[in-house]
């Protein structure tokens, strides 16, 4: 009896050969959305949103991930690319799309597999083994150079322009290399990107953004406060600063005369100014607030020679609390229980038109922030983007040390080693023909096959890095394969010049973490997909109409 | 097939979005163009609102612009950016981004990868920039003619263009008032605070040394209008009837507790502008105030009896400006009302506008004045008033970017004539495609005077050539003399302009040129 008879008749069910297809299709075509962004010489795309046609919000990325979050998708498997997509994202921030085309083309090659009636758990086994194999050969790779600092913060500028060199910020990639790097070593391993700061001014030119030491805060001063104050310390808060009012609607009080009213409003001023008076007894310089500090406050401040600074976002005196070291209080009755936020000098820099606050000399010395400059806004998000990913890959980087050749180079490695690994198993079998046999029960011979498709899908990477660049990419990769056999391992793609070139010379590197990550992650997620045989679609939830 | 060469293979999905994107981009570029340049003509916009306006702005013309293709768009965040960095410009700038657009759509039709014109192009605006720096002149901001020369060129395009001999040193003065000469690096324009008046022409536009406040003191109960020796204050609490923050009823059971009510109100707010008369106050300025009555006839006239000037209903965003020009301190409470926060002036006035029915209040005199300014504009209509403050903010910026950058390089299109030179023989010391974008980019810059001669009305192929010629010749100062129509010297016709407009012009545009580029495709999201 089938399914279709007990379920709902609402509900769909795909079974078999079509459930099968319709994942590879939405599967593939979401890794041929994404696939012409790959590499220095991809393409971006324009997002525009549909939802909102007057105020037509536009995005312009080549960050896969953006693509893929953005794209609204139906089709299950395509929903599990997209979901790997933002692992990758979580977790290494970088190798985004590589992931997504990788598992687009394992699925690709099942599809032949499958139509030569070959079990998709066949394959399964056979991915894996092909997984354990192309492991081994990027570890065996991999080089640590964490013990030499110097040789180390090379392999992080590499690795930071060769992650830039495929965005937006590619023509500046030395500029931003320079300045990720920086700013990922001032946090000194800690890897708490929080520290990292990006504002966003338009105007000037991408070459003219800077890292500023310290934090900056995109607000200003209270009237009448000096301009600059030297060994801050700070007082973070959120507290309302107009009054401290009964949350009851409709409250009131009855009074009988004029007088009375204006006692009220004295004792209202009264509560403001003892507590006014608390925070200044903390013993602060500067307090900031994240929401207003009405006229009255900021006076008493000022007479105080306390210089407050109001509305300042959530994120900010977060921020700005995690930096300073101090904590974001919201009463003030113990200032021995509060932690203070101590700087060196607070003073107000100008970028653009607009004046920001800075913090310089934080007590954890690890903050710093980065204002980007750009044409326009479009190019700024794309920008924060961009550095966002190289950030994010060089903190990995800073935790898992190694590093490995980019520019196609790995993929073509890998696939090398399971190549190897194919000639020895068939001249293997071919030897012991009877021990084969007994051991994996006949199916070995066809596994072989799934392992050979793995190192396939691999070589499909660097074709269309090559394609990109507008290169002939079976030359390219034929060339490739030849030179990985003669035992050049570190032979890549060198993308500007349409040839292959050792990469270690050309300084194209990439982290292991990452690499390793694309590689396991599309592995499973194609395997997942392929072990699935019934799609059920739920009957839509009704909505009553009573 | 070869397989070098940065060729793009056929994706004809990419290359018809490209098309797309750039000619939607070019659209917006030609909408501006015939604004360039002193005899560029202006545009009347009118808005969804029936609100005209007339402008010769490229950044004001695009704000208005409500444009739906998303390179379109970008072309518009060009121009702000520009309006942002340099101030001036902002019309140039599109025009150079649509012409550059225009070369890259033939090097891809010739099948050059994109990434490869957007690197090429990189290259030719670093080059660009060299060249412009080379034929830059620097410029002592104390050297009052040489600025001047860049404020008037700045304003010979727009519709204030007759004005420009009151307007210009207005401009130079204004900023070199509030920065330091010698040490500045920017100018906050903030600094200077542009007041509009309708009424008279723009001629009748003059620079206060001192504050102007938009609005006529209050007379309500026979308030003066004329102080010597102000003392000035700033209030930010309310000389009204007590209100709490809570809701609050007075219960008044019979007649005489009203009148009790009444006495004591009375007596409350005389307490108030008694402490206030007691510092020695003689002028109040009010802050506006939302929840309550700022003031009230009562304390008017208590105020009044008092000798005390008020102005009211200052905005909460003035009070910063208001307290650094007057040297002053907001006072947020009565009881901290004390002399030494005050401020004080030699003469606080209120003044009718000459030819207009309003009235301000000036401040001069001020004693330890900040370093701020104030421009009293005039200007006939509303119109005319508003482009005038849109022009003399151009000046302004262009002041400003002399602040940033001192140097100074001719107009009338000789730097791009320049630049389109010496880009096509550096071109020729490369090779393979960048020697080819790089030659693109050089004629796309010419641009720039074939619409300066276009909008003149001149043969622009006739003086464009010739514009080379002169340029070949070694006369790298030659450009095109609108008024006569011919090519001159420029720094003798006092053609000149800020070198920061130009570099900014070449190097924003390229970035997004580039960007535009880098796009193949367009995908629809929620």
């Amino acid at each position: 009896m089938s399914a279709e008879a007990v379920i709902s008749s609402e509900a769909e069910v795909h079974k078999g050969e079509s459930a099968r297809m319709s994942s590879f299709i939405g599967a593939i075509a979401i890794a041929d959305l994404v696939k012409t962004t790959l590499g220095p010489k991809g393409m971006d795309k324009i997002l525009q949103s549909v939802s909102d046609r007057n105020n037509s919000t536009i995005t312009i990325t080549n960050d896969g991930a953006t693509i893929l979050k953005a794209v609204p998708v139906e089709n299950p498997a395509a929903k599990v690319l997209v979901e790997i997509a933002k692992t990758q994202d979580d977790t290494v921030g970088d190798g985004t799309t590589s992931v997504t085309v990788l598992c687009g083309e394992l699925l690709r090659e099942a599809e032949y597999l499958i139509a030569q009636h070959i079990h998709p758990m066949t394959i399964v086994s056979g991915w894996r083994q092909a997984v354990k194999i192309a492991r081994q050969a990027l570890e065996s790779a991999a080089l640590d150079n964490s013990s030499d600092p110097s040789a180390f913060e090379d392999d992080l500028l590499n690795i930071a322009r060769t992650t830039l060199s495929s965005k937006l910020l590619n023509v500046e990639k030395d500029h931003f290399a320079r300045l990720a790097v920086d700013a990922v070593l001032r946090l000194k391993g800690s890897g708490n990107l929080d520290y990292i700061q990006v504002i966003k001014k338009p105007g000037g030119s991408l070459s003219d953004s800077f890292l500023a030491d310290g934090f900056v805060l995109n607000k200003s001063f209270g009237i009448g406060q000096p301009r600059r104050v030297v060994n801050a310390k700070i007082l973070i808060a959120n507290t309302p600063m107009d009054t401290d009012k009964i949350k009851i609607y409709g409250s009131r009080v009855r009074v009988d005369s004029m007088m009375k009213i204006a006692e009220i409003e004295e004792a209202e001023k009264q509560k403001m100014r003892n507590k006014c008076q608390r925070i200044i007894g903390h013993g602060i310089n500067c307090f900031v607030n994240r929401q207003l500090i009405y006229n009255f406050p900021e006076q008493i401040f000022t007479d105080a020679g306390v210089v407050s600074i109001e509305h300042a976002d959530f994120d900010g005196i977060e921020r700005l609390a995690a930096v300073t070291g101090g904590e974001i209080a919201s009463t003030f009755e113990h200032p021995e229980l509060v932690s203070l936020g101590e700087c060196a000098l607070i003073d107000e820099i100008m970028v653009g038109e607009d004046k920001l606050i800075r913090f310089s000399g934080c007590k954890s010395g690890s903050a710093c922030s980065v204002i980007l400059r750009g044409a326009s806004n479009h190019l700024l998000d794309e920008a924060e983007r961009s550095l966002h990913d190289a950030l994010c890959v060089l903190t990995e980087t800073v935790k898992e040390t190694r590093v490995v050749a980019g520019g196609g180079c790995m993929e073509m490695l890998m696939a090398q080693a399971i190549d190897e690994y194919l000639t020895n198993a068939v001249a293997m079998s071919a030897s012991e023909d009877l021990a084969i046999e007994t051991k994996s029960s006949g199916s070995a011979g066809k596994a072989l096959l799934a392992v050979a498709s793995f190192a396939r899908a691999l070589r499909k990477l660097p074709t269309y890095l090559a394609d990109n660049g507008g290169y002939d990419s079976t030359e390219l990769v034929a060339q490739l394969k030849v030179a990985h056999n003669k035992g050049f391992k570190t032979m890549g793609l060198d993308l500007f010049n349409g040839c292959i070139a050792d990469m270690t010379g050309l300084g194209v590197k990439e982290s292991y973490q990452s690499k390793l990550h694309v590689l396991v992650s599309a592995a499973e997620a194609s395997e997942m997909i392929l072990r699935v045989d019934d799609i059920i679609k739920a009957a839509p939830r009704r909505r009553d109409h009573e | 097939m070869s397989n070098k060469g940065d060729r793009q293979k056929g994706d004809s999905k990419g290359q018809d979005v490209r098309m797309s994107n750039i000619i939607a981009a070019k659209a917006v570029a030609d909408t501006i163009r015939t604004s360039l340049g002193p005899r560029g003509m202006d545009k009347m916009i009118q808005k969804g609102e029936g609100d005209v306006l007339i402008t010769n702005d490229g950044a004001t013309i695009l704000s208005q612009l409500q444009v739906f293709h998303p390179t379109a768009q970008m072309l518009v965040q060009l121009s702000k950016s520009q309006d942002i960095e340099a101030g001036d410009g902002t019309t140039g700038i599109c025009v150079i981004a649509g012409s550059l657009l225009s070369a890259c759509s033939e090097l891809l039709n010739k099948g050059i990868h994109p990434t490869a014109i957007a690197e090429a192009f990189k290259l030719s605006a670093a080059k660009a920039e060299e060249v412009l720096v080379s034929c830059a002149k620097p410029v002592d901001l104390l050297d009052r003619a040489s600025v001047l020369d860049a404020v008037n060129t700045c304003l010979s395009s727009k519709v204030v263009h007759n004005n420009a001999d009151v307007l210009a040193p207005i401009a130079v003065d204004a900023v070199l008032s509030v920065i330091d000469p010698a040490t500045a690096t920017n100018v906050d324009l903030t600094d200077v605070k542009i007041v509009k008046q309708l009424g008279g022409t723009v001629d009748d536009t003059e620079l206060v040394r001192g504050l102007v406040l938009e609005r006529p003191a209050k007379h309500s109960a026979g308030g003066l209008s004329k102080i010597e020796n102000a003392k000035i204050a700033l209030i930010q609490f309310c000389v009204s009837a007590p209100k709490t923050d809570m809701e609050n009823n007075v219960v008044v059971t019979d007649y005489t507790a009203m009148d009790r009510i009444l006495r004591e109100e009375r007596k409350y707010i005389l307490n108030i502008c008694k402490k206030i008369k007691k510092s020695g106050c003689n002028v109040l300025l009010i802050q506006k105030s939302i929840l309550r009555d700022a003031y009230n006839d009562l304390s008017l006239h208590f105020l009044a009896k008092l000798d005390i000037m008020v102005v009211t209903d200052i905005e909460r965003t003035d009070v910063e400006f208001i307290s650094r020009t007057l040297h002053l301190q907001p006072i947020a409470h009565v009881d901290s009302f004390t002399p030494e926060k005050l401020g004080s002036c030699a003469l606080a006035e209120e003044v009718s506008v000459a030819g207009g029915s309003s009235k301000v209040v000036k401040f001069t005199g001020i004693v330890n004045m900040g370093k701020t300014i104030t421009v009293l504009m005039r200007g006939t209509n509303k119109l005319v008033l508003d482009e005038a403050d849109r022009s003399l903010h151009d000046a302004l910026c262009v002041v400003r970017s002399l602040v940033k950058k001192r140097y100074l390089i001719a107009g009338g299109g000789s730097p791009e004539a320049e630049c389109a030179l010496k880009l096509t023989q550096w071109s020729k010391t490369l090779t393979g495609v960048k020697s080819y974008c790089a030659r693109a980019f050089a004629e796309a810059l010419e641009i720039i005077p074939y619409t300066l001669a276009e909008n003149a009305g001149l043969n622009p192929i006739s003086i464009v050539t010739e514009l080379r010629n002169r340029h070949n010749a070694g006369d790298f100062s030659a450009g095109i003399n609108v008024r006569q129509g011919v090519i001159t010297d420029m720094w003798k016709e006092h053609v000149v302009q800020p070198l920061l407009v130009n570099t900014s012009e070449i190097s924003l545009a390229t970035e997004c040129v580039g960007m535009i580029l880098k796009i193949d495709d367009l995908i629809a999201v929620r």
